[in-house]
């Protein structure tokens, strides 16, 4: 139905707008900025800062223009005095419980209470610290939370709950003694928390950062006795030039590569290489599994907030799982094994780097399980205990990323465009497109399908599982078998498809799941803010570099070929299940 | 870990008091404050927050939230008695203030309070001190409740020989009307 038209008046002009929207919403469309700090479109309006207020004719206080929604013959004033006035106070009684120590924080330049205490003209702090100093949280591998900074805008609290259904933090204590945390204060890395980051994605100011370990990386970049190789994944090149200051989604792979060369990385290799092994191996898996009656549906693994969330909440399925390691981890194997012994480099002085969307990789790299290059090389190099080394050593973030580009000084936007290294950094158009919800399936369909029916794909755009839809379905027809498939991204709606298979109901042979929204470009780990008009960018980017190209199929990579040959012998062998493969553990929810 | 701290409600209590009250508004709240009451040393000690969470698939930092914002609710196993201090601007200004710190000859209570806790049990649990923010009986201002019995006007005579009597475990009723 056409929304009604309503008169409003704004700042003295007389407008018609659509009803249904907020003040805060309808004058934005008008091209009028009403600053806020606590609103987030989609997320959250808890109405809890007092920074979006204005004056209503009639009104007997100043108003939230974030829930109050504006209607017909309404008179607002976005910018009188006394609305000016109750802003900077309500800003101030934040401020007065803020640490000010913005030139060391992680958010320092890309800080919303920052930017609107700037644009408010805030120039002095007139309240007294009301609240006891609390320590940090540092439980996590992934997350650090630091309660002081927090304004309480509840943004975490909601995407953690309504996005997620993880409901890891809340708000707790009442007055001034309230503050988000976790049960009993137990802290982030003890209790069922995912690690995707999203809380970090949303959060207004520096009450929730990644572990940064970038200071950490720099010293092993320059220890001469260290090989220090970087893989990026699939939606850093999509991401990572928002940070250095260019469009939303643009699309800078080479640049990305020419920037980490002078970063001092040995060798700059992609983790599209081995996303397309991913596809090899899994591809095969479902094979299998399809034909020898194995357990369906299978749904994918490479998304590690998504594995950590089915090992907390749903432990009865894990078997569904694909046993495929993320391409992140493919990746650590692969290298410290096929690659070191190919280029006669020592494993223990290859210093492995993944550059991530992801807080949950963080976390993932750390399993202990993921030592897999360290029992290969244990006896055969009469390796003792504490020599153990993980497959990947550093995880670290598109924003931590962005931030060692600009210690360096790079000019990256005018850099010119260089290309991956050889083998590991050879890729497919399947391989880009795991940057987007939806492209893990894409990719597996564009081989499975050549795998069994022993024809090209008519068509190897399967648009049905692109787009944004939480929940996409697909039905494919290889040679007469037709397969339901599906796709989800964010665990709320990971959480219809599994309880769907623990109710028996699961209609489908194969299901995507992705932790975040729009798939890893959404991610916890991505560029600030990350909206849905940017994340659309993003995708469509991605879509772009597969559609250049030339090889979009897993299977054609030729630098997989010879992988297989001189190295796995074949999918699923040996080799792989000693390497590529892994298994889960029941975490339970407490 | 001690004997206080391991106190757990059964879970058979757990599930008949949820049962009780399934569906009803306000459920949460009435099952917390009944399994509270339930507990031995009158606290929701934590194997009994988990039971809940999974029986009423409410998640356990929602619980926690609950829990925290209430005065009512003891994460820590209480005392044999409950003294409770009004802290509210009427009873401030009447001097509670000074009943709180006549409370101080108990050890470590002082610093409890101090250091911005609300709540102080007596290591050998037998007196729990409180503060609320207001009871809603100003007129009667300071106002302390032992054991459930509101005290009003009270002094710091009264206060001591309230504490004396439950050191020595007999009521005074005597006092209420003083």
């Amino acid at each position: 139905m056409e929304k009604r038209k309503i008169n409003i008046t704004v700042d003295g002009i007389k407008y018609q707008i659509k009803e249904g929207k907020t003040i805060l919403e309808s004058c934005k469309d008008l091209g009028i900025s009403i600053p806020s700090l606590c609103y987030l479109k989609d997320i959250s309006s808890n109405a809890s800062c007092g920074v979006c207020v204005v004056e209503v004719k009639g009104a007997k206080t100043l108003v939230r223009s974030c829930v109050t929604n504006a209607s017909e013959g309404m008179e607002i004033k976005t910018h009188s005095p006394s609305v000016n006035l109750a802003r900077i106070t309500n800003l101030q009684l934040l401020l007065a419980n803020h640490p000010t120590d913005c030139l060391v924080c992680e958010r320092n330049g890309n800080c919303e209470l920052q930017d609107i205490a700037s644009v408010l003209g805030v120039n002095e702090t007139p309240y007294d610290k009301t609240k006891p100093l609390l320590p940090l949280d540092e439980s996590s591998l992934s997350l650090i939370r630091d309660p002081n900074k927090c304004i309480l805008c509840g943004r975490c609290v909601a995407v953690c709950a309504e996005m997620q259904t993880v409901y890891a933090i809340d708000f707790t204590g009442r007055g001034l003694k309230s503050k988000i945390t976790t049960y009993k204060d137990k802290g982030l890395g003890n209790v069922a928390c995912t690690n995707c980051g999203q809380c970090a994605l949303v959060c207004p100011t520096g009450a929730i950062v990644e572990r940064n370990e970038s200071s950490h990386l720099l010293k092993d970049i320059y220890d001469e006795n260290k090989v220090v190789i970087v893989q990026t994944a699939p939606a850093i090149r999509v991401g990572i030039g928002e940070a250095m200051g260019m469009e939303d989604g643009a699309l800078v792979t080479g640049q990305m590569v020419a920037a980490l060369r002078r970063l001092g990385f040995d060798k700059v290799f992609d983790t599209q290489f081995t996303a397309d092994l991913t596809i090899m191996e899994e591809g095969h898996e479902l094979i299998k599994r399809l034909t020898t009656n194995g357990k369906l549906p299978m749904v994918t693994s490479c998304s590690p907030g998504w594995i950590k969330f089915i090992e907390h909440f749903y432990p009865k399925s894990l078997a569904h799982l694909s046993t495929c390691k993320s391409p992140q981890q493919m990746f650590g194997a692969v290298a410290k094994t096929y690659y070191a012994e190919k280029m006669g480099i020592d494993p223990r002085r290859l210093v492995v780097v993944s550059i991530m969307p992801c807080t949950a990789k963080k976390f993932e790299c750390k399993r202990p399980e993921m030592n897999s290059a360290y029992l290969w090389w244990k006896e055969k190099m009469n390796l003792a205990d504490k020599e153990a080394f993980f497959d990947v050593d550093y995880v670290l973030t598109t924003r931590e990323l962005a931030k060692m580009f600009k210690m360096t000084g790079v000019d990256f936007k005018n850099l010119p465009e260089e290309d991956f290294d050889h083998p590991l950094g050879i890729s497919t158009g399947a391989g880009a497109i795991f940057a987007a919800t939806g492209g893990v399936m894409e990719a597996a369909v564009r081989t499975a399908y050549e795998v069994v029916a022993g024809k090209p794909l008519p068509d190897l755009n399967l648009r049905t599982v692109r787009g944004f839809d939480g929940i996409k379905e697909a039905e494919l027809d290889i040679n007469g078998t037709k397969l339901k498939v599906a796709v989800a991204h964010t665990l709320k709606n990971a959480r219809v498809l599994l309880d769907q298979i623990e109710e028996g109901k699961s209609p489908y042979a194969f299901i995507e799941v992705m932790t975040c929204p729009g798939g890893c470009l959404g991610g916890g780990g991505q560029p600030i803010p990350t909206t849905w008009e940017i994340r659309q960018k993003r995708a469509d980017s991605i879509y772009r570099e597969d559609a250049l190209k030339p090889v979009r199929k897993s299977h054609e990579n030729p630098a997989i070929m010879e992988l297989y040959t001189d190295f796995l012998k074949e999918p699923l062998g040996h080799i792989s299940h000693e390497l590529l493969h892994t298994e889960y553990i029941e975490r339970g929810i407490y | 870990m001690n004997a206080f701290e391991e106190s757990r409600v059964n879970t058979t209590v757990i599930d008949e008091i949820v049962s009780r009250h399934k569906g009803k508004p306000g459920e949460l709240l009435t099952v917390m404050e009944e399994i509270q009451e339930a507990s031995e040393f009158k606290f929701l000690d934590d194997a009994s927050m988990e039971y809940l969470s999974s029986s009423v698939k409410v998640p356990l930092s929602q619980i926690y939230g609950v829990a925290t914002f209430y005065s009512f609710f003891n994460l820590k196993p209480q005392g044999k008695h409950t003294i409770i201090v009004c802290r509210g601007t009427a009873c401030h200004t009447k001097g509670s203030k000074i009943l709180l710190d006549d409370l101080s000859i108990l050890p470590g209570c002082k610093e409890a309070f101090d250091s911005g806790e609300s709540s102080f049990t007596t290591e050998d649990k037998q007196i729990t001190v409180k503060t609320v923010a207001c009871f809603g009986q100003c007129a009667l201002a300071p106002v302390v409740a032992v054991d459930g019995v509101i005290y009003s006007n009270v002094t710091s005579e009264q206060i001591k020989k309230l504490l004396q009597n439950l050191q020595e475990d007999n009521k005074d009723e005597n006092l209420r009307l003083s």
